[in-house]
């Protein structure tokens, strides 16, 4: 009963019956009072959104499952202190051995909670040992990124991790043979009745399939029970958490293949045909299902790679052995024709289930050649040769005896194994160029992040994780046209991802687009009312048309919805600065600071307000903060300047306003200060000749020429002065400069005395 | 601006007493200026004191409860430059209360406020545009520590006064400090600040 019952739960929690689940789920810990049953509960509850109950069935449980459920249900609840005590007791000397299953998510959720605590070189440590433990956990390299301590991609997601990753599955296979041997026997004899009944109606279909199969398939363990309801789906939840589901899902071929082969290996094939294989088989089998239920509440619970180690050990554990030995031998006798000729033959009789796994391979196989991205392009070839070998082999033997089987299946496994290899090294292709795009952006060197994502095949590309990491980096050089396209292109894509929609309604905002940026705002707020990015949207709308009290409004909702949100925090601080409140501006931009350490908004935001309040020591460091951790925005080595100049360090002020100049020939600002900075040097030519150059790029502003004005003025070229005045009265100043125009116009004949300086 | 040539005519006390308008009307580059100043009033009555002048609701007014003229006194906390202040009175529903003549002063403190302006009203309802402004552009804006606004005499010769609210307005700093100049055109703007 307990078995069937756990059973019925899983399926409930995969199908989203969050409440019959728990209901049930709550006999069975009656019935069957046990740890594991009670993690099963909190699993439960957690998917139902209620942390608290599974803190309180968790509290005080010991086992790794337990603790680390707990400490997600803590987390969850924001009792960060307590998640932590769970996750690293303090008196345990040997952080190693305490964490949860295969560490890697567990690091992570500390990793999580010590960056939330401000902990950042803890975070990042755990996260390093997380992406050590499982290189394809790639939340824990994207906070890497954002702490700006990443590794290069290509380090991370390297050759040698695709071999640790294959060495891992052999090794830790070995040793879960062992241990499920004896749970097998135990529970082997409530099993076949249940697969009894499956096997027969899949049997058939299988066996047309087995013939154009592609044998490499057998990957992922399932177990036949889940091959009722689609399998693939089904299976894709255990594998790993990278964004490239599509070739995940091309790893994962029904499972349901192999166990179906050995079930029909041990019925059609007695004792005298039994070999090592075959033996090893029919534990195997069994293996499967009871350990993908048991492995079903971790699995789905994580829904890591922490899942897909084991099983692709057990995978590959059929040997290790025969998959050296004949990897050697196949390397050696290898045909030159490409497999994919090969591949294509086949996949022209697949079975429903095979043909989208095979196709997906197609493709897989297909980009490594396309992108030259790979170096392990040879490595592919010769894999790709083996299988060809494989391909031959395998269907002729099938169709005529089981005697071949054993043989096929050493192959097969090789192939198997091959497979694995190169799903390995694909995904971490994809991962590193991902990573390593995303690194430069966290990094700002937008330029060179820009060009790794556009070596990214198109279909990844035109997603809208991709095109929105694309308009950000457009939108840090300043390019807001080119953001604003991007941008468009990912909200149209996937109107419903939020992640980056926050920085395209800045975007808009910069472009004084205000209507689109409301239209967004609508949008936004109609897809998802609770989202922080959604009241950003909409507060950048209020504070386009200067209503600042509004938009604080709703940028102090924003935080209430996420108070880790570092942009809400920074905005709320721009509009307390706009409202002349600068106590409340600092605090908030020392919130956002508390937040994201590198938000270097947030470092401008604080050192606007210093230069306001004339604190000019405080604004250059702020300033220079900011510049450290984006050294190449050409409006912060303005501000920099300006911070400089106030100080009166008039060279380093020079100097880097030629920087800005420099990195940014579209900016006049810089140009601009750089003019008044001479100005107060009283190096009037050049400052005219700057401004003179200005005039090309900016030719209707208003300010250019009163300075213009002021210089031919000080110049004593008094017609100059006049007429440069009443163009820049022309271009309808604001009523301030207005009158401070027209007094300094009719001021041209007097004497320097006379004229107030208000520079 | 057709509140400027309102005013024009009202400085003489013949001639265009001001009307009072339903809606408030103010140029896009100004800007509240007196949510953090000091402010308070000769005389109230109780309930409807001085907070009534800045709650925003039109509903409450303050009403005066001595002898005239009746002030209402702002001090700020350092020295601005206002360019307009706005009432909102009503003569349909307060009548002998609505205030007919008022005079603006200006100065460092109490001891040396001096008259900048002084308006008629006539029979107003709505919010009664008062510009501080000098004819000459060089005028635009006063630059002063502390606003007194005195009520020197009611319609039909009421005692009290009531004013519904007051606000008052001037240019809005730069968005990028140390700056000479405003920035108008776009490449200057989309350039001058990070968000």
């Amino acid at each position: 009963m307990e078995t069937l019952m756990v059973d019925r739960i899983h399926s409930s929690l995969r199908l989203f019956m969050h409440r019959n689940a728990i209901f049930l789920c709550e006999r069975l810990c009656a019935q069957f009072p046990s740890e594991a049953n009670l993690q099963l509960l909190a699993t439960c509850y957690l998917h139902n959104n209620q942390p608290y109950a599974a803190y309180h069935i968790l509290k005080g449980k010991k086992l790794p499952e337990s603790r680390y459920l707990f400490a997600m249900s803590c987390f969850r609840m924001n009792l960060l202190r307590e998640a932590e005590d769970t996750l690293c007791p303090v008196n345990e000397p040997n952080i190693e051995s305490i964490q949860v299953p295969s560490g890697a998510t567990g690091n992570y959720l500390l990793g999580v909670i010590y960056r939330c605590t401000g902990r950042m070189s803890a975070a990042a440590e755990q996260f390093t040992q997380a992406l050590t433990v499982d290189p394809l956990l790639w939340a824990a390299y994207e906070e890497l990124c954002i702490l700006g301590v990443a590794e290069d991609a290509d380090e991370c997601f390297s050759e040698a991790t695709a071999l640790r990753l294959q060495q891992e599955h052999a090794s830790t296979s070995a040793l879960e043979k062992s241990n499920f041997a004896n749970e097998n026997r135990i529970l082997s004899s409530s099993l076949p009745s249940s697969l009894g009944d499956i096997i027969p109606k899949q049997m058939k279909q299988l066996h047309a399939n087995i013939t154009a199969e592609v044998p490499g398939y057998h990957h992922v363990r399932g177990t036949a029970l889940h091959v009722q309801s689609s399998a693939a789906s089904n299976i894709a939840q255990f594998d790993t958490p990278s964004p490239a589901t599509a070739q995940t899902s091309s790893i994962v071929p029904p499972p349901l293949f192999r166990n179906v082969h050995a079930y029909q290996n041990t019925i059609s094939v007695d004792a005298p045909a039994k070999q090592k294989a075959n033996g090893a088989n029919q534990p195997l089998r069994r293996k499967y299902l009871d350990e993908a239920r048991l492995k079903k509440v971790s699995g789905r619970l994580f829904n890591q790679s922490s899942e897909s180690l084991p099983r692709r050990s057990a995978r590959l554990s059929r040997d290790t052995a025969i998959n050296s030995n004949s990897n050697i031998s196949q390397f050696g006798g290898n045909g030159t024709d490409h497999s994919s000729g090969k591949l294509r033959v086949n996949s022209s009789t697949p079975s429903k289930l095979c043909s989208t796994a095979v196709r997906s391979v197609q493709v897989r196989k297909g980009k490594p050649r396309a992108t030259e991205n790979f170096d392990e392009g040879s490595r592919n070839e010769v894999i790709d040769e083996m299988w060809t070998d494989n391909e031959p082999a395998t269907s002729s033997s099938v169709t005529t005896d089981g005697r071949f089987f054993e043989q096929d299946k050493a192959e097969r496994i090789m192939s198997q194994d091959s497979k694995l290899a190169v799903g390995i090294r694909e995904l971490l292709g994809l991962l590193r160029l991902l990573g390593e795009g995303f690194r430069l952006s966290c990094l700002f060197k937008c330029q060179e992040a820009l060009e790794v994502f556009r070596k990214l095949p198109e279909p990844q590309f035109n997603t809208g994780w991709v095109l929105c990491q694309v308009g950000k980096a457009y939108f840090e050089l300043v390019d807001y046209l080119e953001s604003d396209h991007y941008f468009e292109l990912a909200h149209r894509l996937s109107p419903c991802t939020l992640d980056g929609m926050d920085i395209y309604s800045t975007v808009l905002y910069h472009l004084n687009a205000e209507m689109r940026l409301s239209y967004l705002a609508q949008e936004l707020i109609s897809i998802d009312r609770l989202s922080p990015q959604a009241w950003c949207a909409v507060g950048n709308c209020f504070a386009l048309r200067k209503d600042h009290e509004t938009a604080l409004k709703n940028f102090q909702r924003a935080v209430q919805l996420d108070s880790r949100f570092a942009y809400a925090h920074t905005l709320c601080g721009h509009e307390y600065s706009a409202l002349e409140d600068y106590e409340n501006s600092l605090k908030f931009y020392q919130c956002a600071l508390q937040v994201d350490e590198r938000h270097y908004n947030a470092w401008y935001g604080l050192g606007v307000v210093y230069l306001r309040q004339e604190k000019f020591e405080f604004a250059e460091h702020h300033f220079r903060r900011a510049f450290q951790i984006n050294p190449r925005s050409s409006v912060l080595m303005c501000y920099l300047g300006m911070a400089l100049h106030s100080l009166k360090r008039n060279e380093e002020a020079l100097e880097m306003m030629e920087k800005a100049i420099a990195a940014d020939k579209k900016n006049p600002l810089p140009k601009y200060q750089k003019a008044l900075i001479l100005l107060g040097l009283q190096k009037y030519t050049e400052a005219l000749e700057e401004l003179e150059r200005l005039k090309e790029i900016a030719p209707h502003e208003s300010s250019m020429y009163a300075l213009m004005g002021k210089i031919y003025k000080q110049l004593n070229i008094l017609d100059k002065a006049v007429f440069c005045f009443g163009i820049a009265l022309d271009l309808k100043p604001p009523a301030a400069d207005l009158a401070i125009i027209k007094a300094a116009m009719e001021k041209v004949h007097l004497p320097d005395e006379l004229m107030d300086d208000d520079l | 601006m057709e509140s400027d040539a309102e005013e024009e005519t009202s400085a003489t006390p013949t001639a265009g007493r001001l009307k009072g308008s339903p809606e408030l009307t103010v140029d896009a580059d100004m800007r509240e200026m007196a949510k953090t100043a000091a402010w308070s009033v000769s005389s109230c009555k109780a309930g409807n004191g001085v907070a009534a002048l800045r709650d925003d609701n039109l509903d409450t007014y303050w009403q005066s409860d001595g002898a005239q003229p009746h002030l209402v006194n702002i001090q700020f906390q350092k020295k601005v430059q206002l360019q307009l202040v706005v009432l909102y009175v009503d003569f349909k529903l307060d009548e002998s209360y609505t205030p007919s003549k008022i005079s603006i002063r200006a100065g460092d403190g109490f001891h040396n406020l001096k008259e900048i302006k002084t308006v008629e009203l006539a029979k107003p309802v709505g919010w009664v545009h008062i510009s501080l402004s000098g004819a000459d552009p060089r005028e635009t804006f006063i630059h002063t520590f502390m606003l007194q606004i005195a009520v020197l005499s009611n319609h039909l010769n009421g005692r009290d006064t009531h004013v519904r609210q007051i606000k008052i307005f001037g240019p809005r700093p730069n968005p990028v400090p140390r700056q000479p100049f405003h920035f108008i055109s776009r490449e200057f703007i989309t350039y001058s600040t990070i968000r």
